[in-house]
Order: C-alpha cells, then sequence, then structure tokens
C-alpha cells in the first residue's frame, strides 16, 4: 500500500465507510436472511392445518420455543404421505433462499420430518417469500430453485419414526389411517431413515410409561418405546432401558450403538433419556412431557 | 436490463468499491477478522481443538471489562454457559457435516445404513401375544415375519407365526383361523375385500418345514381378489398357545400396478466415478426413487447407491453412482457387485405413495476391474454443500466470537 494512500483523510474515508456499510445494509435487506423455529406436530393434531401461527397442540403460543416460531399443522390423522405436503409446503416456506429452519417434532411428526427429508431432501425446491397464506404456502420469490431446504438441525421429542406397539396391537382407534401408518413394520420400512443428507436428529425420549409398561418392550412413554424415541436402527419390538434396569439393554445416550450392539440410524444422537421415568408422550397443551425438553432446547440454542 | 436491476447493481458495484478502499485501511486488528466460511474453516480445522481448549477454560467476569457485580458475573457466567454449548454443537455440526459430504449423498458407505444392508430380509419381530381384549397373555410370546411390506402386481408375500416362552423356547400353537382384508381409508367409500388364508405347519405350500413350531403362510394379492384395490391389506391371524387364545397381525401395502420393469445393467467408469446403469421400461413417468448395495469381490458389503429423480416414460437408464473418493478411500477389491435392488414410483401426497418395481435379489451386475487409482480422490462439491458449509461454519464462529467475547477475549 502506498503511504500516499493511508495519509488521505480520515474522517473523510470514516463517512465513506459508512456510506458503504449503508449501502450494503440496504441491498441485504432485501435478500435478509432470517432463521425461523418450525414445530411438526404428531396424532391427533388439533392445531389448523395450514395456520403456521395456531399452537394449539403444544402450548400457549406465547411461551419461548426457538426464534421465530411457526406451527406446521397438520391433521394427525390421515396418512404421512398424504399429509406431508404440509410439512413441504412449511420447509419451502422458511427455508429457502437465505432462510434457515430449526425443526422441532413430536411423535408421528418424527415420521413427518424424516419422509420429508429421506424422499424429498434433494429434490429441487422454488425459494419462497416467508409469508404463507391460509393455506400455509408461500409465493416464489425470485423463480429460482435450490436442492433441498437450509436446516440446522432437528430435536425430536417421542419419535415415533420407528412406529409404536400400541398401533401394531390395535390399541389405539382403529378408524385412523395414520395408525396403520404407525405400525412398527410399516413406519420402519416407509422410508431410509438414515438419509437425512447429513443433518441431526436430537433424539428425546421419556420413560415415564406404567400404563402401558405391559404393551410395548422395554421403557416407553406411554405411546412410543425406547426403541422408538431413540432411533434404533432395525425392526420394532427391541426391548431398550435406562441403565438402572439390569435386565434390558440400555439406550445409550449420544450416537453410539446401544448396550446389545444395535445402531442407531445414521446421524440421531440421544439427547436426553429420561433416567427418572418422570416423562411422558404428551404435551397437555402446555408444552408438556418430553416436549418440554424439546422446548427448552429450542428456546434456547434455536436462535 | 430494468431501471430497478441497474441501480440494485450499481449499488453493489459502489458499495463493494467502498468497502475495498475502507478494508484496505483497517488497522491490523480489524484486519484479522476473516470472512465467516474461512474463519469457520480455521475453527474446525486444526485450530478448533485449541480453540475448544480456549472455550471451555474461560473464567467470566476476569476479563478486561471486569469487575462485576455478583448478579452480573452470575449472568455472564449463564450467557457463556450457554454459548459455550452452542458453540460445542455449531462445531460438532459442521465438521461433520464437512466430513460426511465428503462423497454425495447418493453414494454412500453402507456402514451409515446398518438397516439397508439386507432389505430383503423378511421383517422380524417378537411381541406379547395379546388376548381378545388386547391385554398380553401371561408368558406367551409371538415371533411373527413377513417379507415385504410394500407390494405390487403379482407379487407374494410370505407370513410366519410361532409362540414361545418368555425364555424362547417353542410353545405349541394353533392358528385357527386367519384372513386378509381390506383396510378402508376413512376418507374412502369402498367395499371391504377379504380372503381366507391358509397358516400350516406340514412342509407344504409356503412352509418350509414340517413340525417346527413354525406356521407359514403366503398372501399374493392379485390372485385371492385385490387385484383392483390399492391400500392397506391386514391379516390377521387368530391363534392359540400356552392355554391363551390371542391375534398375529400384519399389514401389507398393495398397488396394483407395475410403473416400470428392469432391463439389464451396464457400468462405466466416468468423470472418476464408477456409474452403474440399470436399464428399464418405464411405463409410468414420474419420480423414481431406487437403491442398490454394492460389495467387494469377497462379497464384503461396501456401499449403498440411491437415485432418487423424475424420470420419463420408455426405455431409460437409471443412474446410480459410485462415487470416486468413496473407491479411493475404502480401497475395495474388484471386480465389484451390484446387488439387492428396489426401485418404485413415489407418488407425491397420495396413499399408497409408491408403486414397487420387481425386487432384483442377489447379485445383479458385476462390474469391470478397475485399477483404483483410475478413481479420482476430489472430495464432492455442489451449491448444496457450500451452502451448508458457509451457514454451518457462520454458526459456529458466531458462536465462538460470543465466547470469547465473554471471557473478555
Amino acid at each position: 500500500m502506498q503511504a500516499g494512500f493511508r495519509t488521505g483523510s480520515v474522517g473523510q474515508k470514516r463517512g465513506l465507510w459508512w456510506v458503504a456499510a449503508f449501502i450494503l445494509a440496504g441491498l441485504a435487506g432485501a435478500v435478509s436472511a432470517t432463521n425461523y423455529s418450525l414445530w411438526i406436530n404428531g396424532r391427533n393434531g388439533n392445531g389448523t392445518p395450514g395456520n403456521h401461527a395456531d399452537f394449539t397442540y403444544w402450548g400457549p403460543s406465547g411461551t419461548a420455543a426457538g426464534v421465530n416460531k411457526k406451527s406446521v399443522n397438520w391433521d394427525g390423522f390421515n396418512r404421512i404421505s398424504n399429509q406431508n405436503y404440509r410439512i413441504r409446503d412449511a420447509l419451502d416456506c422458511y427455508c429457502t433462499g437465505t432462510n434457515w429452519c430449526y425443526i422441532a417434532a413430536h411423535s408421528a411428526g418424527n415420521l413427518q420430518i424424516g419422509y420429508a427429508m429421506s424422499l424429498y431432501g434433494g429434490t429441487a425446491r422454488y425459494k419462497k417469500t416467508p409469508t404463507a397464506n391460509a393455506a400455509g404456502t408461500c409465493s416464489n420469490s425470485d423463480g429460482t430453485t435450490q436442492t433441498g431446504w437450509n436446516i440446522k438441525w432437528v430435536d425430536v421429542a417421542a419419535g415415533a419414526g420407528g412406529g409404536s406397539e400400541l398401533a401394531n396391537l390395535g390399541s389405539w382407534a382403529v378408524s385412523d389411517p395414520l395408525t396403520s401408518d404407525l405400525k412398527t413394520a410399516t413406519a420402519r420400512a416407509m422410508y431410509d431413515h438414515n438419509q437425512t443428507r447429513a443433518k441431526w436428529f436430537y433424539m428425546y425420549a421419556g420413560s415415564n410409561g406404567a400404563a402401558q409398561s405391559g404393551l410395548m418392550p422395554g421403557q416407553d412413554d406411554q405411546a412410543v418405546a425406547y426403541h422408538s424415541a431413540g432411533g434404533v436402527s432395525g425392526s420394532g419390538g427391541a426391548a431398550y432401558c435406562n441403565p438402572s434396569d439390569w435386565f434390558c439393554n440400555d439406550l445409550t445416550l449420544g450416537t453410539a450403538a446401544n448396550e446389545g450392539g444395535k445402531a442407531k440410524w445414521s446421524y440421531h444422537n440421544v439427547k436426553f433419556r429420561d433416567d427418572n421415568e418422570s416423562l411422558n408422550h404428551y404435551t397437555n397443551g402446555n408444552w408438556g412431557g418430553v416436549v418440554s425438553k424439546v422446548r427448552a432446547d429450542m428456546a434456547a440454542n434455536a436462535n | 436490463m430494468s431501471r430497478g436491476t441497474a441501480l440494485l447493481a450499481g449499488g453493489c458495484v459502489l458499495a463493494v468499491l467502498l468497502l475495498a478502499w475502507g478494508l484496505a485501511e483497517q488497522d491490523p486488528v480489524t484486519e484479522s477478522g476473516a470472512s465467516p466460511s474461512g474463519s469457520a474453516r480455521a475453527a474446525t480445522s486444526g485450530a478448533a481443538t485449541g480453540a475448544q481448549a480456549a472455550v471451555a477454560a474461560g473464567v467470566p467476569g476476569t476479563g478486561p471489562g471486569a469487575p462485576y457485580s455478583a448478579e452480573g458475573a452470575q449472568s455472564r457466567q449463564a450467557q457463556l454457559t450457554l454459548w459455550q454449548g452452542r458453540y460445542e454443537r455449531a462445531e460438532q455440526i459442521y465438521s461433520s457435516y464437512r466430513d460426511a459430504t465428503r462423497y454425495p449423498h447418493e453414494s454412500r458407505p453402507i456402514s451409515e445404513h446398518p438397516d439397508q444392508v439386507r432389505p430383503f430380509a423378511p421383517v422380524q419381530e417378537e411381541t406379547p401375544m395379546r388376548k381378545a381384549n388386547g391385554e398380553p397373555a401371561k408368558g406367551v410370546r409371538l415371533r411373527t415375519s413377513q417379507e415385504r411390506v410394500f407390494v405390487t402386481g403379482a407379487e407374494t408375500v410370505r407370513f410366519t407365526v410361532q409362540a414361545v416362552d418368555a425364555g424362547g423356547k417353542v410353545l405349541p400353537l394353533v392358528v385357527t383361523r386367519a384372513s386378509a382384508q381390506s383396510v378402508a381409508e376413512t376418507t374412502v367409500l369402498s367395499p371391504i375385500i377379504q380372503s381366507a388364508v391358509n397358516f400350516r405347519d406340514d412342509g407344504s405350500g409356503a412352509d418350509t418345514q414340517s413340525g417346527d413350531g413354525i406356521y407359514s403362510a403366503q398372501l399374493q394379492p392379485a390372485q385371492q381378489g385385490f387385484a383392483a384395490f390399492a391400500g392397506t391389506i391386514r391379516m390377521l391371524a387368530q391363534v392359540s398357545a400356552g392355554g391363551e387364545q390371542g391375534v398375529a397381525h400384519f399389514d401389507v401395502v398393495y398397488t396394483p400396478a407395475v410403473p416400470a420393469t428392469w432391463a439389464g445393467t451396464r457400468d462405466a467408469l466416468e468423470a472418476g466415478s464408477l456409474n452403474f446403469y440399470l436399464k428399464a421400461n418405464v411405463l409410468q413417468a414420474g419420480r423414481y426413487v431406487v437403491s442398490a448395495r454394492v460389495d467387494d469381490a469377497n462379497g464384503t458389503p461396501f456401499a449403498l447407491l440411491q437415485f432418487n429423480d423424475e424420470v420419463a416414460a420408455g426405455q431409460r437408464e437409471f443412474k446410480l453412482t459410485l462415487f470416486g473418493a468413496l473407491v479411493r478411500d475404502k480401497n475395495p477389491a474388484f471386480p465389484l457387485r451390484l446387488r439387492d435392488v428396489e426401485g418404485f414410483l413415489l407418488l407425491a401426497d397420495k396413499f399408497p405413495d409408491r408403486a414397487m418395481m420387481a425386487r432384483q435379489v442377489g447379485d445383479v451386475h458385476r462390474s469391470a476391474r478397475y485399477a483404483v487409482d483410475s478413481f479420482s480422490p476430489n472430495e464432492w462439491s455442489s451449491e448444496e454443500r457450500e451452502r451448508y458449509l458457509a451457514e454451518y461454519g457462520k454458526d459456529a464462529q458466531t458462536a465462538l466470537e460470543q465466547v470469547n467475547r465473554l471471557q473478555g477475549r
């Protein structure tokens, strides 16, 4: 750098620096990057499908649950496949272009996000302007596409990605098409659960399941057993427990294979195991059960 | 160029020129700040360990900004703990993504897909036997298997059921009645289709061994009244074991039309990777999802290849790529064997959501012999990967800066 250049008027240059910053800030505003927190409900969704502001399923909407939170309501009644467009629409809205998403899913919402990412995660997606209409869809921003969505990570409470023995046994109402998808054999065959395109699924597993303990293998939260909530690969039916149970293989924390050697699905990490058997499956309309742990993580880290 | 576009472009040029000037005049401290992606690389490569150690070692309230009130120090400590956690997660996400995407998502070490190694193995489960009222029958468990979940066209499905006690000892079992019936989707009015199914343990039909306590049955939907049906077929077998009555319960998802048929395979070394071309006569255009396994010459499972793309009707080839760097890294013995190919037409927003192609079981194709050094060692490069590395790197860098700030560095 020439000495003469450095000796120019500092005040003049400082003024121009801020002009440049101002111009760039203005330009950046046109393509501003925003993070969103998407919440995907499970069975018996009682929010209004397409209304991303309706947190009825979860609890009071004023509760902190991650930056710019949106409720990806689907009906929680019909098949994963014919409701999955609700999830893909929301991902298109908030997780394309310069915008990025944190995802939280509960129960069958685990199947919804897993299905979307495994089967559609590498497809061309139109970049959207993140303002949803009543149907939960957004308009294209610039007409261009990108491969897949912009997802930072996924938190899963009481995940039913591996199905539930309650569905196997017909313990839930059989008039519900979703129950057929929740059979363990069907849920596990639905898509390659390892194919997350290297995005992490953080699994939170509850074990306050005394009422259903005779119906499900190992520890459970009254609706799903640890083999599912912990993202254990392979067939359903395997029993996994807390370390305090000497007669049952441990569900391990983290990504390591479980006691007995069975691996977790790839990019699945058990963040929370309910060693105190204190959390059940249900939100109770107040971000309750295992969801409380995911909510806390989203509030703290989805920023 | 529109006036708006011209103004935008002009603004960009002006801003970049001004910024370049400004940056050139910054003092050395400011100049040390790297770009988000560049600094993330520094944070997550060799320097990462040191950075993490520094992050862990910090004590709030003792930096240049100290002292703080007790309350202030406590708040600062909480903030530090929060940002340390964020940094740890962000750093792990960045480095695992960077390492994983050395290969494309469709060409993976099969060790990452532990339940995809033997895709055609029957689905086996063991559950407590259920009585008619839903209660578990004490001391009796049912071991069941089903050959497949998704069924198309003239395919058959084999089911087995066996009773065991809590210790795994086989119990005498009687299948008193079994039938398959269509499950109505509540949104669709349709007649119920029902067909009796014969479970047997006499070594005939679907049963492989007489008197072993494993009862077997076979369902062929197209021949048993379901030829025009698409949806769930539920098989219920009433069983008796250990003095208790119970039910074995199986579901399959059936579609009558086969969307495409296989027509051979070839391979070619192209651009440093090995491409397997699976030929097919595509009857129904749409998005096809195909997967295949690659074993080395010794039969050791090595890679999982996947295809997911739109395909037009007609004579087509599904290209499954074995990525060059994966071959270089794993150094498999040639020739490679492509085996166990499964594929389906993905039907968006419908149930059933897929129409299966026929399974190709076992070895489907043996590759030519290629020298390992004929494969490219280059890691995968794509817009998707760069986008993710930039964002994940930015997150790691932001968190690190916050940790440093809170530590007074």
